[in-house]
């Protein structure tokens, strides 16, 4: 049997096609991953953080077979993702995040019989394997109505039980957490850790840290098509290890002023958030205590309100990988 | 199966479509003078225009909205052949495509008493299950298309209507020009249907077996085009994402 990764890719690389312009259209390429080398263990739960448009669905639907890629390899345990689809379909599970991807006006439980049906489940398991599934996803009870009376975090846990039908080895979750309310959210990942502690491989796609840092073994991000940085939470933070975090709310900051920020010798990254009618500014630098002590003289006659010096967290290395700043 | 049942627009297809092309065929072939094969298209056109459309168009906008659900990728990437779950979506649309007599030949034959004026039991029976294996075909073969290129969903009504126009089902294609006649004896439709409004005539030639070959042989020859297609999708809305909705 192999035991080899439970997911690999090598020099990973796919580019789109895109149109433009009516008359003389013209044709675009974008570069959605660019030589990306990844590599999850079995059990493992792994997680890939990046902005939108980063390549995080794209490696995703690779790994998932629905997609091909312009180079490289792909690889499910063992199996060849791109010239082996079927193999690998029959032992992989995914689920994508929103409310789209079921039958509406079907109920959960025809959606889940009809998938056991395509994953070619013998009745006798599927009707046992539905019922457990039901039972263990909190939607007992509620299997006979129609999918679109379900809530959002219902839906999602029905997608997740569709996702599981087949008892997947490796399980692809494309930001499964997305719009659900914080309960849902909480009740999802401690369902996801369970999996991935019963043996389930399983690779998550995410942009919130802290989900990341809750539960995930491993974690990568990726920009612009190329992972920055691979490792557990805690070694992604030593990216920030030497620095610290001024935070702070003001209105109207002009941007001349946020540029003097970033020109600053030890300031490495400044934020700026709009929320509601208030800014808020987060800066990261190597002297966090003397910034928040000459704030005020540097922004002169600028209002600041709740200023907070703090230890940096895994959202802040992320911030300071992907260099996003506004 | 219970997607359609429960669909509104499923129910204009099989109900109230054919319902209105049957009424409309019937006020104008089944009066006072008009021939005995006249009548027989006024009974069973509305019923083959419904069957035609409900089994072409549920495999086309099936696909649509399976697309439109985010649940064309779902079923793409299990683990059974794309092709065998729209074989089986196909099947299921041309049994759906069936129901289209019973309102149709209900209204022929208690809205206008009309029935047809002789029937071959055998050679309908036949004709009807070769009409019913091109629909299929027919379909089947189409429905890649609708999966692969979002853009070949607007010409599906335009196919929907020129194989009502060139088949033949609710008049005899002898009457279009010669031209289209042409096109008309490439659809294995065509000759699935002459066969059948022959076997409710005793007059007119009858030449059964010659076509139904033509019938089986050219929705054979769409099953290799289709097979084709398939090739193509499993490769090529792997390369573009044209799966899913966005």
């Amino acid at each position: 049997m192999n035991k080899g990764p439970a997911i690999e890719a090598r020099e990973l690389r796919k580019t789109y096609l895109n149109t433009r312009g009516v008359f003389r259209r013209q044709k675009v390429e974008h570069a959605a991953l660019q030589g990306v080398d990844l590599s999850v263990e079995r059990g493992e739960l792994f997680g890939l953080l990046g902005p939108n448009g980063a390549g995080k669905t794209t490696m995703v639907k690779i790994f998932t077979t629905l997609l091909l890629p312009s180079s490289g390899s792909a690889q499910i345990l063992g199996l060849d993702a791109i010239h082996n689809p079927r193999a690998v379909r029959k032992r992989i599970g995914f689920v994508f995040g929103g409310e789209r991807g079921l039958y509406w006006r079907l109920s959960g439980l025809d959606n889940l019989r009809y998938f056991a049906d395509l994953y070619q489940i013998p009745p006798d398991l599927s009707r046992r394997r539905i019922a457990e599934l039901l039972d263990a996803l909190g939607l007992k009870g509620r299997e006979h109505d129609k999918v679109e009376g379900y809530s959002r975090g219902m839906k999602q846990r029905l997608h997740l039980a569709r996702g599981l039908l087949n008892e997947p080895e490796v399980l692809f979750l494309d930001e499964p957490t997305i719009g659900l309310d914080p309960v849902g959210g909480r009740e999802l990942r401690a369902l996801v850790r369970r999996l991935a502690d019963e043996g389930v491989t399983i690779f998550l796609t995410t942009h919130y840290m802290l989900e990341a840092d809750a539960i995930c073994d491993r974690i990568a991000v990726i920009k612009k098509g190329e992972v920055v940085a691979e490792g557990t939470p805690s070694s992604i933070k030593t990216v920030v290890q030497d620095q610290g975090v001024v935070e702070f709310e003001t209105d109207g900051l002009a941007a001349g002023r946020i540029e003097s920020l970033r020109s600053l010798e030890d300031v490495s990254t400044v934020i700026v958030e709009e929320r509601d009618v208030a800014q808020v500014v987060t800066i990261h630098c190597t002297s966090p205590g003397d910034l928040a002590a000459g704030l005020g003289a540097l922004l002169d006659g600028q209002q600041i309100r709740k200023l907070a010096v703090r230890e940096p967290t895994l959202e802040d290395a992320y911030v300071q990988l992907i260099g996003e700043s506004t | 199966m219970r997607l359609r049942f429960i669909s509104p627009f499923a129910v204009l297809g099989w109900l109230l479509f054919p319902t209105i092309f049957a009424a409309v065929g019937l006020f104008v072939l089944n009066r006072p003078g008009e021939t005995p094969d006249q009548v027989a298209y006024g009974v069973l056109g509305g019923g083959l225009v419904g069957y035609w459309g409900v089994a072409y168009l549920d495999g086309g906008f099936g696909i649509q909205s399976e697309r439109w659900n985010g649940t064309l990728e779902q079923i793409f990437a299990a683990p059974t052949p794309f092709w065998v779950i729209l074989a089986g979506k196909s099947v299921g649309s041309v049994l759906w495509g069936m129901l289209s007599f019973v309102p149709t030949l209900a209204l022929a034959f208690f809205g206008f008493h009309a029935v047809v004026p002789h029937l071959n039991g055998g050679a309908f029976a036949a004709s009807f299950a070769v009409l019913s294996f091109s629909f299929l075909c027919v379909a089947f073969g189409f429905a890649p298309l609708f999966a692969l290129w979002r853009w070949a969903v607007p010409m599906i009504n335009g196919f929907e209507l020129g194989f009502y126009l060139l088949c033949g089902f609710m008049f005899p294609v002898t009457i279009l020009p010669l031209w289209a006649q042409g096109f008309a004896a490439a659809l294995a439709p065509t000759w699935a249907t002459t066969a059948i409004y022959a076997a409710t005539t005793s007059s007119g030639p009858h030449y059964f077996a010659y076509w139904w070959a033509a019938a089986i042989a050219l929705s054979l020859a769409y099953l290799v085009g289709a097979w084709w297609l398939y090739r193509l999708v499993d490769r090529k809305a792997r390369i573009s994402g044209e799966l899913a909705l966005a």
